[in-house]
């Protein structure tokens, strides 16, 4: 480990900036919300800032990505097809630990199934990642309920835990390793490991109780949704409960699922873009000729819990595809964040 | 089976449709030829599997193929039923598509052969049944006993009206077809599929059954073919969905725990009764 005290993060963010585009949170000067985005002043860093209001995910998918282009001559029947590369290198800088078991959940998704995404290897093979240990969690967070939190495990170039005035810096990575090299950070000694456990034990300490109490529960929650041993009122309450906006997989740092739409230029070629979808939508299943196969209370409101917590999601993802981030409980006009979730079924099992 | 391409994943290929069929009321059938040659010739699908159709201005859509792996012209067959579909039938002879594909699990072919196969289609269901058909004819001294039972509403709507005068014309084949209400001139059954199933005699033992055909008729379907005795994990039936990438990273077409585009759209009725949605 290595030592960088605080006021060399601007070196480190600097250097990053020769050869990555740098993304990071920062304080929204409007709303006041941390938002994590590209950051156009460097200045604008904040690591102390909260868990952002967003997840990272759009660095690797985008909201609206065009993904193709094409151009059909019917005069002369002639078709071009050209794949649109635009995929610039980003530094991905502060994320947090939820943010970051996010990002592997969508490479086990997105790499690791039947086929290979070739536009996400893309965004992807292009990324450098530092994250962030939260010595203290945010009022929302539960990622010690979920196993991805409050420091990194895994997957990092390099790993920030602020201790004191300085950051200790783990390395994950021969990119990494020749950063800090190249800065000249001063290496730690064999005290930073015990320090680093000891700041992160700290943290996990200082959980809220709803996250501590609720610890055991997803767990719970995972077997008895699995088995399907939770009572239909459950779901239609919860269904009930759902205004089908997609905020929640919009904010959440797994949520992948994308729609595909052939957008013409007037006059010119067309765009086959990629945007963000969500499986609360009623578009999500229909098909032509107006036939849905899943019905909106019992199937589709529900979808995304499955999703989260199955059995057989965990699989795909290696874990459990909730990360513990808490935003999808802030952004919910239903009151059906995840957590919740979690008490309700709860709740069913106790009789609370 | 091996010889499988591997699929064509993210660009298109371009294709020209070379004929253009009308099969009947907003169905018409595209025959195609890849424009690369070293594409057409590699290119090569197992029954049952599907490819992403793009018409160029207008977007992608996942078709069943209803062409045999062997020594079959490449054709896809098409409702006019949304957007996308209804631009392609637009599509005259010389115009391009593109493809991407194939995608899926397919039928089982290696697997049943020594068995009786019975298929079992309603309406339009048999164009994703007869790629499986045609595949299993070619090598019919391979297989026990084979049968067909198609109905659709009326004789106007029945699909592949040459095949289905050269199956039954075929030794060997046993074809059984009926329309919902009578007609004149029609000398097959009439009523509806599964009555027609009810009456036949099919044998159980060392037999798979392949279904295809709107929800209603399924449903009605399975339950004569259970009662005849064929298991439930040899009744077999293709599933579909709305898809959008076909290589399972949409996840529009999820269903239970599986993706169509990967896990099926193949599914044996056993796992469709443990899927948890409705088909």
């Amino acid at each position: 480990m290595y030592w960088l005290p605080k006021d060399r993060v601007r070196l480190l963010v600097n250097r990053l900036a020769e050869s990555y585009a740098v993304y990071g949170p920062r304080r929204d000067e409007v709303s006041g919300e941390v938002v994590y985005d590209r950051l156009e002043g460097l200045e604008r860093l904040d690591l102390q800032a909260a868990i952002p209001y967003n997840p990272p995910k759009h660095a690797l998918l985008p909201q609206y990505e065009e993904i193709l282009k094409y151009l059909y001559q019917k005069q002369s029947q002639k078709v071009t097809i050209e794949k649109i590369s635009k995929v610039e290198p980003k530094a991905l800088v502060g994320l947090r630990a939820c943010d970051l078991n996010g990002i592997l959940c969508l490479d086990r998704f997105f790499l690791g199934q039947e086929f290979v995404d070739e536009v996400y290897l893309e965004h992807r093979q292009k990324l450098f990642i530092i994250s962030n240990t939260c010595v203290r969690p945010f009022p929302q967070c539960f990622c010690v309920c979920t196993d991805s939190g409050p420091a990194a495990g895994e997957g990092f170039d390099l790993d920030l835990t602020l201790a004191g005035q300085d950051y200790l810096v783990l390395v994950g990575s021969r990119k990494g390793q020749k950063l800090v090299e190249d800065l000249g950070l001063r290496e730690a000694g064999s005290e930073a490991q015990h320090l680093r456990e000891k700041i992160v034990a700290e943290s996990v300490s200082s959980f809220d109780n709803f996250a501590l109490e609720n610890k055991a529960w997803v767990s719970r929650a995972t077997n008895r949704l699995t088995t399907g041993f939770i009572k239909p009122e459950v779901w239609e309450y919860i269904g009930n409960q759902c205004f089908e906006c997609g905020a929640c997989s919009f904010v959440c740092p797994t949520c992948s699922c994308f729609n595909v739409e052939d957008v013409n230029r007037v006059g010119g070629p067309t765009d086959r873009v990629r945007t963000w979808d969500s499986c609360s939508f009623e578009g999500y299943t229909k098909m032509a000729g107006d036939h849905n196969p899943r019905k909106p209370v019992e199937d589709r409101r529900n979808k995304r819990f499955f999703c989260k917590l199955s059995y057989s999601q965990s699989k795909k993802y290696l874990r459990p595809g909730c990360v513990g981030c808490g935003r999808c409980a802030r952004v919910c006009p239903g009151d059906i964040g995840l957590p919740n979730v979690v008490t309700y079924i709860r709740r069913e099992i106790t009789g609370e | 089976m091996k010889n499988q391409l591997v699929p064509i994943v993210t660009m298109p290929e371009v294709a020209t449709v070379v004929d253009i069929r009308e099969e009947i009321a907003d169905v018409r059938t595209f025959y195609f030829t890849f424009d690369r040659p070293e594409i057409e010739r590699a290119f090569r699908i197992r029954s049952g599997q599907f490819i992403m159709c793009t018409v160029f201005g207008a977007g992608e859509f996942a078709v069943s193929l209803p062409f045999s792996p062997e020594n079959d012209r490449k054709h896809i067959s098409v409702r006019k039923a949304g957007k996308v579909t209804a631009a392609l039938h637009e599509l005259q002879p010389g115009d391009k598509i593109g493809i991407r594909g194939p995608f899926g699990n397919g039928f089982p072919f290696e697997e049943i052969k020594g068995k009786n196969v019975i298929y079992v289609a309603g309406g339009i269901g048999l164009i994703p049944l007869r790629s499986s058909i045609v595949h299993v004819l070619q090598h019919r001294p391979d297989f026990g006993r084979m049968i067909l039972v198609y109905g659709a509403r009326s004789s106007r709507d029945l699909m592949y009206k040459d095949s289905i005068r050269e199956w039954q014309a075929t030794r060997d084949f046993e074809t059984y077809f009926t329309i919902d209400r009578p007609e004149p001139g029609w000398t097959g059954q009439v009523g509806f599929v599964n009555q027609l199933v009810a009456g036949l005699n099919l044998p159980a033992e060392n037999t798979v059954a392949f279904v295809c055909g709107p929800p209603v008729m399924f449903n009605a379907v399975i339950k004569e073919l259970k009662l005849k005795g064929i298991k439930e994990q040899d009744i077999y039936s293709t599933l579909e969905r709305h898809m959008k990438c076909g290589i399972g990273k949409c996840q529009h077409c999820a269903i239970g725990r599986t993706l169509v585009c990967v896990d099926g759209p193949v599914y044996t009725y056993r796992q469709i009764k443990t899927l948890g949605e409705q088909i």
